[in-house]
């Protein structure tokens, strides 16, 4: 699995209760804000069943999967309670595959493999722009957002599959999200159209 | 007040939902819109020439399309004019261009997953990219919306008739083949939808988490 770290979400797509759903490399991410306020990033994927945890439900510092009940802990991902087996406890091998995460500058980060501690994100203050999804492949989008000129607006990738790829951007002036997103569309049109 | 439906088709669900939320009673009547096909039968055509569900029979006149429906219901059933804001003529032009986005997700998403699970002919690929269109136009009117201080579709305090109209082909449309991955937006407004008081579910559609879990030992 591929290294490094990618913004994957901005803080402000975590509201209380939400379970944000995305994708990096292919791996499916369930990302949820806990009433502590960790950020989850785990694999969209319950342990039992298989069923997607972003059709499940946050309970303050668990979240509950949709098919059996079952809760998974803030943090570690280690199972919490089985309703099947109220008395018992769960097994710690029971586990949400949990990747770390880090917000900067607005941005949830994290990394699939690797243990790099997480880049320092240096800008002057900044928002986070609307993500622009493109179903074109991470190089393509890489090398349209390096040749488009774009002043006052910082871009990154979250490489989501072989042909999909968002783009995720910090903009310098609140004011002009509208605008900088025009031009994120016209980029994306003309990707697309390619 | 007579709701002739088939329960799995999204238009017939927006008008249980509106109804349950203005606590307006309705009897259903089955049609067997497959695999029967009843809604091609000459009995439902003399009701319906269109061949269209749901239809309302209100007790005055006979409505032959949902919106027709929807809009029925919250002008005669919603005193306060909250669903659908007759004075505010800007809103109400707001209201009938999403109507439209309503109607053409049904003609696009709806149809995907017609097609996807009941085998009714469509043109697949064209629909899912129609669907996508919308849901990309939707996508940004809901982000730009939330940065306004907005959490439905039209400026206003309260959700709309629009807001359900969209609601019912977006919460279904990953059973037709249109995921919703790239619209977290869209995401955080079906979870508003679904905390509307007195909001119903129809199968396919999870409720919010408004109960509150028992603690399990030692939790």
């Amino acid at each position: 699995m591929r290294e490094g770290w990618y913004p994957i979400a901005a803080c402000d797509d975590l509201p209380a209760a939400h379970i944000y759903q995305t994708q990096l490399c292919d791996e499916p991410l369930a990302v949820w804000r806990a009433a502590d306020g960790h950020v989850n990033v785990w694999q969209d994927r319950c342990p039992h069943r298989g069923v997607r945890f972003s059709i499940g439900t946050v309970h303050a510092n668990e979240l509950r999967c949709r098919y059996h009940a079952w809760r998974f802990g803030s943090g570690s991902g280690a199972c919490t309670f089985v309703p099947a087996h109220p008395d018992r406890k769960p097994a710690d091998a029971i586990r949400a595959t949990a990747y770390p995460s880090v917000e900067r500058a607005g941005l949830v980060w994290t990394r699939l493999a690797g243990d790099q501690a997480a880049p320092p994100v240096l800008l002057p203050s900044t928002v986070p722009m609307r993500a622009m999804p493109v179903n074109r492949a991470e190089d393509a989008v890489v090398a349209a957002i390096s040749a488009a000129e774009m002043p006052g607006v910082h871009l990154f990738v979250q490489p989501v599959s072989a042909g999909r790829t968002v783009i995720r951007g910090l903009a310098e002036d609140a004011a002009l999200l509208g605008e900088h997103d025009d031009a994120l569309e016209r980029l994306r049109r003309t990707l697309e159209s390619a | 007040m007579l709701l002739y439906e088939w329960a799995a088709l999204p238009e017939c669900y927006a008008v249980r939902l509106l109804a349950a939320i203005l606590e307006v009673p309705l009897t259903l009547r089955h049609v067997d819109y497959y695999p029967a096909h009843e809604h091609e039968s000459d009995a439902f055509l003399t009701l319906n020439p269109l061949g269209t569900l749901p239809v309302l029979d209100t007790g005055e006149t006979i409505l032959l399309d949902w919106l027709g429906a929807l809009t029925y219901l919250a002008a005669r059933h919603d005193p306060e004019r909250r669903w659908l804001p007759l004075e505010h003529t800007d809103r109400m032009a707001s209201l009938l261009e999403w109507l439209s986005v309503a109607r053409a997700l049904s003609e696009s998403a709806g149809a995907a997953r017609l097609h996807d699970s009941i085998g009714q002919e469509a043109d697949i690929a064209g629909c899912r990219a129609k669907a996508h269109a919308l849901l990309r136009h939707l996508e940004r009117h809901l982000w730009f919306g939330e940065r306004a201080g907005c959490s439905w579709l039209l400026q206003n305090e309260h959700p709309t008739i629009a807001d359900l109209a969209v609601f019912v082909n977006v919460i279904l449309c990953e059973e037709g083949g249109v995921e919703r991955l790239d619209y977290p937006a869209v995401r955080r407004w079906t979870d508003r939808v679904k905390q509307i008081p007195g909001f119903v579910v129809t199968s396919g559609v999870f409720p919010a988490a408004t109960l509150e879990v028992k603690q399990g030992p030692g939790a």
